[in-house]
């Protein structure tokens, strides 16, 4: 685009100033409008879909626990390692023994809940979560499943729709994606394959 | 008694100033709020009614810090050399048909004095902060004062040659009850002259350079905190309601207005400066600042010349007609 930094003026504008009037009519214009603000403790801030807030695991109405798997993807993924999971091997499936996250040390990248292939971990909309100490951001997986219990009770969140479409590695094309991450995307969503990867409409 | 009624006086005067001063602060924040599409102030009372109270009691109990290399006797004068001298002026000022302080035949000129000795309260606070910010915010006032007040000055010569006097009640009263008699019409020029080097006589933005507070971190109030910072806006803001009364009395015709209001002889007056602090304000959330050789430049060659120029004319006109 090109930009004309000094319009021509003739004298008559020079002199009468009309460069700062037209500034001075649209503060005044301003004045006038509505202001933007949102008085936040007062007033409900809309949330926008794939905020990326608290940390939770999931829980699995049928095992009453998490459906982590253990892969340790997450784990791997998270450029700031602030989740920390120990596991043994049983049969033919690991066990969870522990799984922490350091939530100070997170940046909220939401690389953990993109790879994770069974949809385990997320990122809740929760971000009113501040406390005087650094212990309460220590979650371990009973806190993160906590967590997620009180997401779903104060947001009125149903699993099924909100474990979604979002968190699914950007670019990435659905044939090459785990089952569990194979929904559906908002349209707006796909848009110059930032989302799906260029070769989505050929799936 | 004569003693006490003036007293009276000026303690009714001075406390009417101070709330007035106190709520510019509040609707300049909010009509700067509502320009730049914000609230402004909104959570003491009620749309932040009381924020001007609150502030004012957090400034008078807050720590009053003295620099320890900080020349201590000349630091501790200069806000209130600023504010006195300030609130000085207010007294020449005619509000009403015989409502004033001091009706002295020079009152033109004594606010002119008036508002120059409160620079020389910047300049002190400047230089005895002992700290390179201050410093150089004192000397830009300094500089930005000497230039400005002859544009100023100047502008209103056309004014005294026209009234034929300086006593501001009689300025008043030589431009008539008419509309068409405010020297605003036969004076444009120097009415034009007069706005700019208000502007810069206040230190309000575009010619907020001994302020500066994206350079200067706040200029020559850096050092100070608490009451003595409060102090400096204090003053800043009386300078911009006595500036807006020059203007009111010197081009739009003082208290005079197209009827009486019957009960409020100020009514005119008090309404024409609120005008004024409002294009003060207004033009704060507009404009951005000037650099300082423009300022420079513009109090020199434009200002001034202009102002010469206008006295000139006013003179032949004057002559050829009578
Ligand atoms: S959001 Fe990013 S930083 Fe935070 S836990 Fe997940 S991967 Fe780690
Ligand atoms: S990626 Fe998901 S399944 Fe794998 S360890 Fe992390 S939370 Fe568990």
């Amino acid at each position: 685009m090109f930009v004309k930094y000094k319009p021509k003026r003739n004298l008559l504008q020079t002199i009468l100033h009309t460069e700062i009037l037209q500034g001075m009519a649209l503060t005044m214009r301003r004045l006038f409008s509505r202001p933007i603000t949102r008085q936040y403790p007062d007033e409900e801030i809309p949330v926008a879909l794939g905020f990326r807030g608290q940390h939770a695991l999931v829980r699995d109405p049928e095992t009453g626990g998490s459906t982590c798997v253990a892969c340790m993807r997450c784990a791997t993924v998270c450029p700031s390692r602030c989740i920390r999971i120990r596991f043994h091997d049983e049969e033919s499936r690991r066990v969870v023994d522990s799984y922490d996250i350091e939530a100070l040390r997170c940046v909220y990248c939401g690389y953990c809940e993109e790879v994770c292939p069974v949809n385990a971990l997320v990122l809740t909309e929760i971000f009113e979560y501040a406390a005087y100490s650094r212990d309460p951001f220590h979650f371990t997986r009973e806190d993160l499943l906590a967590n997620w219990d009180r997401f779903v009770e104060e947001r009125h969140i149903d699993r099924e729709t909100y474990v979604n479409p979002f968190w699914r590695p950007r670019g990435m094309p659905e044939g090459r994606l785990p089952a569990a991450k194979r929904l559906p995307v908002p349209s707006d969503w796909t848009l110059e394959g930032q989302v799906v990867g260029a070769g989505y409409d050929q799936q | 008694m004569h003693v006490l009624v003036l007293l009276l006086q000026i303690l009714v005067l001075f406390a009417v100033v101070m709330l007035h001063v106190a709520y510019a602060t509040y609707f300049e924040r909010k009509i700067i709020g509502h320009m730049q599409v914000r609230m402004g102030p909104m959570r003491v009372g009620w749309h932040g009614l009381l924020q001007p109270i609150a502030d004012g009691i957090k400034s008078f109990f807050k720590e009053d810090i003295i620099p320890e290399q900080a020349d201590r006797p000349i630091f501790l004068a200069a806000p209130i050399i600023c504010l006195v001298a300030m609130l000085t002026s207010l007294a020449v000022l005619p509000f009403a048909p015989g409502w004033v302080l001091a009706d002295i035949n020079i009152g033109l000129i004594f606010i002119l004095a008036m508002s120059s000795l409160s620079s020389y309260g910047v300049i002190l606070a400047g230089w005895a902060s002992n700290s390179k910010y201050t410093f150089l915010g004192g000397l830009r006032s300094m500089a930005q004062v000497i230039s400005y007040e002859i544009a100023m000055g100047l502008s209103l010569v056309g004014v005294m040659m026209l009234s034929g006097t300086l006593n501001l009640s009689k300025i008043v009263e030589a431009q008539g009850t008419s509309f068409g008699g405010m020297y605003i019409f036969p004076q444009i020029i120097a009415f034009f002259v007069f706005c700019v080097a208000m502007l810069a006589e206040t230190n309000r933005v575009p010619f907020d350079l001994p302020e500066a507070e994206t350079e200067l971190v706040s200029g020559y109030a850096t050092e100070y905190s608490g009451m003595r910072y409060a102090m400096f806006f204090m003053a800043e803001y009386i300078g911009m309601i006595v500036m807006s009364a020059i203007g009111t009395i010197c081009f739009l015709g003082g208290w005079n207005g197209p009827f009486t209001v019957p009960g409020v002889p100020f009514f005119w007056f008090v309404l024409k400066i609120y005008l004024f602090l409002f294009v003060f304000i207004w033009i704060r959330a507009t404009l951005p600042r000037y650099r300082y050789d423009q300022l420079m430049e513009l109090g020199w060659k434009l200002l001034i010349p202009l102002a010469l120029a206008n006295i000139a004319l006013t003179g032949i006109v004057k002559a050829i007609i009578g």
